[in-house]
């Protein structure tokens, strides 16, 4: 997976391309967290992410909770078969989710 | 006992036929039992007043034969049903290949172009108009059997041995096409790939051809007493243990043996033919590239044309379309089963040519018996599947497990959202198992896949040898709690049962089986 990052002030966009799973989650959680000194915004560019498993999931719910107490966090571009797993593990109830 | 040739000479005709049979009686003299020859070298005309002698002495000589028989005399023998009824072997024209390309090299001989539209396959062995009959008779039954290959018109002398002739025009072998037109390497390594999952798919009616496995079985033979004990016994064992396999074989299928005759491939040796396992193959196309050139890799230069390195490169090639895969463990897992056959019969013919104690013959044997002995040590079968992969279970390993599961569904041209379903779905039953069944490092999976094209779905699964472990008993997390009261975790198993449309465990033989059908 490739991560690219913009910064402006405290918000933080964090573009992933490729597959999020077991071997590339703990590559993301560790980006996002280390960038997180000063932060308050953090959005998350899905538009080239093609695949998600339950790792990827976990490390987005952890973020989730983490940003809850800034400003918060979304998730942009997001494609249908991505979108159809967040249905079916109730994460469009609990994601911000453009 | 049988008698010299009685000769025939000029017309056999109802003016001398009387005098030709008195003739020829009078030359068998009192051995009236004795199986009857006669020299048609110097018969011009026989008419029915001559054929009524022939069958005269049939009656009396049931093991009559007229050998030396010209072509026109052969057709009246023919028209009249009279091969049928003797044994007529043909006169046959003598021709000399010095001077010409040589274009191919099978295991009894060697093929040479005669001119624009012929070429002649000679055999090594003098005595060999028995092999060319049984490559005949091989080649039309792989041409009824709808393979292409060329079938040989005439038998001719080429000084001391014997050749078969076919048309064979503006044909080039697969190897000058390697050799020569490194552009074409991908084309090439399709349609030999093509051709020879078509061989493999013909079925050959029982007892038309021999049996692979029990060459092999004496390969094995001969190769055991120079093996470790165990692994010996271990390498006779395998190729016993591989079930009867009615497919076809070619045997010999190297590049040198495909032709391509103006736009059509064709096969042109084909007295190797068998039946049996495809890894029987396998083995000898991994000698014809490799393993017969590891330690001498300029050999293959002089007998194909092109050097060792498009050589493994092709093998390679080869290799994935056969198996239809880009992974690694799966490619390795066969090739190494196939090394195991190739190398016993590479050491059993250092035996049988008795060269084990030459310099080259010794460094060889040491070199492929430390392969075969250490490939020994880990086999478990020589049979494969392509749609089975066993594989560590590994997080690292995940990749490859998608890859040869997505390969298999390819063409059944699913949607991006089932492909990426069917993924996750096996992303979390491998993970748990690389995570759970084992201690790090030290167990496989096995992953089988069943496509049914038919109906449009998929069935895999998952095989491993840890503690009897069920994880479809857990319950599912409950996915509409408020964000402050999830915990991160427990979406794994969830996702693969809401993914996929059936799933199911169970333990068996020692093994926890999961399984998933999904419709795609």
């Amino acid at each position: 997976m490739i991560i690219s990052r913009a910064e402006n002030g405290s918000s933080l966009i964090l573009s992933l391309e490729g597959r999020l799973d077991t071997n590339a989650a703990p590559e993301l959680e560790k980006a996002i967290f280390d960038s997180l000194d000063g932060i308050n915004e953090l959005t998350l560019d899905l538009e080239k992410l093609d695949y998600i498993s339950s790792s990827g999931l976990r490390v987005l719910l952890l973020a989730e909770k983490e940003m809850e107490k800034r400003d918060g966090m979304r998730l942009i571009n997001v494609c249908e078969p991505i979108m159809d797993i967040f249905e079916v593990t109730g994460f469009v109830e609990i994601l911000t989710i453009d | 006992m049988a008698l010299t040739a009685i000769p025939l000479t000029g017309r056999i005709d109802s003016n001398n036929a009387q005098a030709a049979e008195a003739f020829i009686r009078a030359s068998i003299g009192e051995n009236a039992d004795a199986e009857l020859t006669l020299d048609a070298a110097g018969l011009e005309y026989i008419s029915s007043a001559g054929l009524r002698v022939l069958l005269r002495l049939k009656k009396e000589h049931p093991a009559l034969s007229v050998i030396n028989v010209s072509s026109e005399i052969y057709e009246i023998l023919d028209m009249t049903g009279f091969t049928e009824l003797l044994t007529v072997e043909k006169a046959y024209r003598t021709i000399s290949i010095e001077g010409c390309e040589q274009i191919g090299r099978g295991a009894n001989g060697a093929v040479y172009r005669m001119d624009d539209d012929n070429v002649v396959k000679v055999y090594n062995d003098p005595e060999a108009l028995d092999d060319i009959k049984s490559e005949r008779e091989k080649a039309k039954l792989a041409l009824v059997l709808g393979l292409p290959t060329a079938i040989s018109y005439e038998v001719v002398k080429v000084g001391e041995s014997y050749g078969s002739v076919f048309e064979l025009l503006n044909a080039r072998s697969f190897s000058s096409i390697l050799a020569n037109q490194p552009d074409k390497f991908g084309w090439c390594a399709a349609e030999f790939t093509s051709l020879l999952k078509k061989i493999h798919s013909v079925v050959v009616p029982e007892g038309k051809l021999p049996r692979i496995k029990d060459t092999a079985l004496l390969w094995a033979e001969q190769t055991k007493p120079l093996l470790p004990a165990e692994e010996g016994e271990k390498l006779v064992e395998l190729i016993h243990s591989l079930p009867d396999d009615p497919h076809m074989i070619h045997g010999d299928y190297h590049t040198k043996n495909i032709m391509l005759q103006n736009d059509e491939v064709l096969l042109i040796d084909m007295d190797t033919l068998s039946v049996g396992d495809p890894i029987f193959e396998l083995a000898q196309i991994f000698n014809s590239f490799i393993g017969f050139h590891e330690l001498y890799p300029e050999g293959i230069k002089a007998f194909q044309g092109f050097d060792i390195e498009t050589g493994k490169r092709f093998f390679g090639e080869f290799m994935k379309e056969y198996l239809d895969t880009e992974c690694e463990t799966k490619l390795n897992e066969v090739v190494d089963k196939a090394r195991i056959i190739g190398y016993s019969r590479l050491i059993s013919r250092l035996v049988r040519h008795k060269e084990l104690d030459s310099e080259r013959g010794r460094a060889e044997s040491a070199h492929w018996l430390s392969e075969l002995a250490e490939l020994l040590r880990g086999a478990k079968t020589l049979k494969f599947s392509p749609n089975e992969l066993i594989i560590p279970a590994e997080r690292r390993c995940l990749p490859e497990v998608l890859l040869f599961i997505d390969e298999r569904i390819g063409k059944m041209a699913p949607s991006d959202k089932a492909r990426m379903q069917l993924a996750v779905a096996a992303e979390e039953i491998f993970v748990n198992i690389s995570d759970y069944a084992y201690a790090p490092g030290h167990g496989t999976a096995k992953v089988v896949i069943f496509a049914d094209c038919e109906n449009k779905t998929v069935t895999v699964s998952f095989e491993d040898e840890g503690a009897p472990f069920d994880p479809l008993k857990k319950e599912d997390p409950d996915v509409g709690l408020p964000l402050s009261e999830r915990t991160p975790g427990g979406l794994g198993i969830f996702l693969t049962k809401k993914l996929t449309d059936e799933v199911g465990y169970e333990f068996r033989d020692g093994k926890n089986i999961l399984t998933f059908l999904k419709k795609l």
